[in-house]
């Protein structure tokens, strides 16, 4: 028989027992659904998380922090130590010195080396609307943003860039009408009195508007100044207190022609922390992976159960047709054929309960992206993104498991002795 | 020309050792009619199995037109088969679910007949049975006559050699069982082929040329007697 006309019988022998079928298939398509919507939220969420990181961070920079103990262990009382340290919910931190920053300088292949200022913003607003929490960090050349609007590869003295999120609050219309507008950002002099401490405001021109995410640096906003300005805040802010001049870590900028690695490992050496853009970038990868595997295991084992639903439905339908397979027997079809014709009926359900499956997922997913973008505000970014390679993978996948799967039955069906089954009245 | 010589076919072993088939020889010209006699467990269906390659003999030789097909491996028993044999049951076994086209198809797709060809083949089957207007009709739809029509559709769409005919109208009442009768007469006369049939019904049996009676899995007597030709085996052995 040719393999055309068994892949056509095998189709319409389905046919006739549709509910069996399907539901054998919907089982099959439970599976594909899960590994197909993993396999694109895990694309779409590298995707993502790519875009993230080229917009946050500069291949050529590393971020330094000094060695941590390796006994610190935070419920255990720490000894006192004569050096700064800063203290985050309980947990104490080395801090940086400025001549940690100076030293670093000083090593091969550092182009610049930049302390990290933690200012603490007491609000920021704009003429004539609420005040605001906020928390502003240094311009980066290295870095490409995404703006909305404005926007260019370096900032204004006393420019600000402001993310769309705040937009609102700050009462502009859309991003375009924020461009060129006064921002104030209001900072305490924590060295004076805490009760009512002397404070001063700054004034900027919004120069740009980006776009706000949940994978950047800061949840609040990630509003940027220069540099200079950056100091200049930080110095009224923590000058006279006992964390001045200590940094929480540093952005150490690799000269243009040396490889960031050589760069990390010296300054490892030099007995410091070093984490390249890539390092944070693969903390990120490191996450999607394992989040994909576990929905994808998940997957597999809907595949696995749906493994025994076909064995089963082949055998019954091995039982269901004694009579047809002994006909075609005694008409002279061979026993490899019969066995493929069981086999084939196996590939069929497995077909269609991948692209069952496969079709649900995409439907899901379409109809999901723009209000999971919406919930984690990623703007037009889509999180959940079909690669159709991936898709006809898992549909053949699951074809060649279903064939496998009804190997057993169809070798039951070309056993069958046709003289028994044609007895059977 | 079908040639059946000191067929034996044992079931069972040592003590409970009984044989179906006991010795059973004779010569079938082609493009005659024969009928198989005998009464349940007479051996007449293990000896129509074993003529049609289903059934392997204990000992024995089935020759047909010089090939001892006994010594084929099972692929070309299954191609012989699917050129030249064809078969009618009792109980039809016409797939209820498909149409009559499907149904009359099967044997030319296992006989791997190309879909250009196949079309023109069933419709004259069909319509050799006056079944032409039941093309796309579902097979559970039709009549018994029907059904057993649409077999014979079947049996004759490869132009077969050899018909087998397993009690093709015992399901069925007297008219419409020798319309049935009819066409398969008609047909073996019309195209020369040797028509074998087993049954118990006397009538079926007198319209055929030849009737061969099993008794025990022995030949208890043969009609006409002169196609025994030189092998009386069967009597004799009869102990």
């Amino acid at each position: 028989m040719k393999i055309t006309d068994i892949i056509i019988r095998a189709g319409r022998s389905l046919k006739q027992a549709k509910a069996r079928t399907l539901l054998t298939s919907l089982a099959i398509g439970v599976g594909a659904f899960t590994i197909v919507l993993s396999l694109a939220i895990g694309a779409g969420g590298r995707d993502y998380a790519a875009t993230i990181i080229t917009s946050n961070t500069n291949p050529q920079e590393l971020f330094v922090q000094p060695r941590m103990d390796a006994n610190n262990d935070p419920n255990k009382p720490q000894k006192y130590t004569d050096s700064p340290t800063m203290n985050y919910g309980g947990y104490t931190a080395k801090t940086l010195s400025q001549d940690d920053i100076e030293k670093i300088k000083q090593i091969e292949g550092v182009k610049s080396s930049t302390s990290i200022y933690q200012v603490k913003i007491k609000y920021i607003y704009t003429k004539g609307n609420e005040k605001y929490q906020a928390s502003v960090r240094g311009f980066n050349k290295g870095v490409k943003l995404e703006y909305v609007t404005g926007g260019s590869t370096d900032i204004d003295n006393d420019g600000i860039i402001i993310t769309d999120n705040y937009l609102e609050a700050f009462g502009f219309v859309n991003a375009g009408d924020a461009i060129g507008k006064k921002l104030t950002i209001a900072v305490d002099r924590l060295s004076t009195a805490a009760i009512n401490p002397e404070q001063k405001e700054f004034d900027f021109k919004i120069t740009g508007v980006i776009k706000s995410s949940i994978f950047a640096a800061s949840p609040i906003s990630g509003m940027q100044i220069s540099k200079d300005n950056m100091r200049l805040l930080y110095d009224y802010n923590q000058q006279g207190t006992a964390n001045y001049n200590q940094y929480a870590g540093a952005i150490v900028q690799a000269a243009d022609n040396v490889d960031v690695k050589d760069v990390k490992s010296r300054l490892v050496d030099a007995g410091y922390d070093a984490q390249t853009a890539e390092d944070l970038m693969s903390f990120i990868f490191n996450f999607i992976n394992v989040l994909q595997a576990i929905l994808i295991g998940f997957g597999i084992l809907a595949v696995l159960t749906s493994i025994f639903g076909i064995i089963n439905t082949q055998y019954i339908s091995v039982l269901e047709r004694t009579q047809q397979i002994g006909l075609m027997k005694a008409l002279g079809m061979r026993r490899r054929d019969v066995g493929r014709l069981f086999k084939l009926e196996a590939a069929w359900v497995g077909f269609l309960g991948g692209a069952i499956g496969s079709a649900l997922a995409v439907i899901a997913g379409t109809v999901g992206n723009p209000f999971i973008s919406k919930v984690l505000s990623l703007g037009d970014t889509k999180l959940i993104v079909f690669e159709p390679l991936s898709i006809v993978v898992v549909v053949v996948g699951l074809i060649l498991v279903s064939v496998v799967a009804g190997i057993l039955p169809a070798r039951k069906a070309a056993k069958l002795n046709p003289i028994e089954a044609l007895r059977t009245e | 020309m079908i040639e059946v010589k000191n067929l034996v076919k044992t079931y069972g072993k040592k003590d409970s050792a009984f044989n179906a088939v006991d010795g059973v020889s004779f010569t079938i010209p082609t493009g005659k009619s024969i009928a198989i006699l005998g009464k349940s467990g007479s051996g007449k269906s293990t000896l129509m199995h074993i003529m049609s390659g289903l059934d392997k003999p204990t000992s024995g030789e089935i020759i047909i037109d010089g090939q001892n097909i006994l010594k084929l491996k099972q692929k070309d028993i299954d191609k012989f088969r699917s050129s030249e044999m064809s078969f009618i049951f009792q109980s039809f076994f016409v797939q209820a679910k498909e149409s009559c086209y499907d149904n009359v198809s099967l044997p030319l797709e296992i006989a791997k007949i190309s879909v250009g060809k196949r079309r023109k083949m069933i419709e004259s089957a069909l319509a050799a049975v006056d079944m032409s207007e039941k093309v796309k009709a579902k097979a559970k739809e039709l009549s018994g006559g029907q059904k057993q029509r649409l077999a014979v559709a079947r049996a004759i769409v490869n132009s077969p050699t050899i018909v087998f005919a397993d009690e093709p109208t015992g399901n069925l009442d007297s008219v419409t069982g020798g319309m049935v009768e009819d066409l398969l007469f008609k047909y073996s006369k019309e195209n020369d082929v040797t028509l074998i049939i087993v049954t118990h019904d006397s009538d079926l049996a007198n319209r055929c040329e030849m009737q061969i009676h099993l008794k025990d899995g022995q030949i208890d007597d043969m009609n006409p007697p002169k196609f025994l030709g030189k092998t009386l085996v069967g009597r004799r052995l009869k102990k």
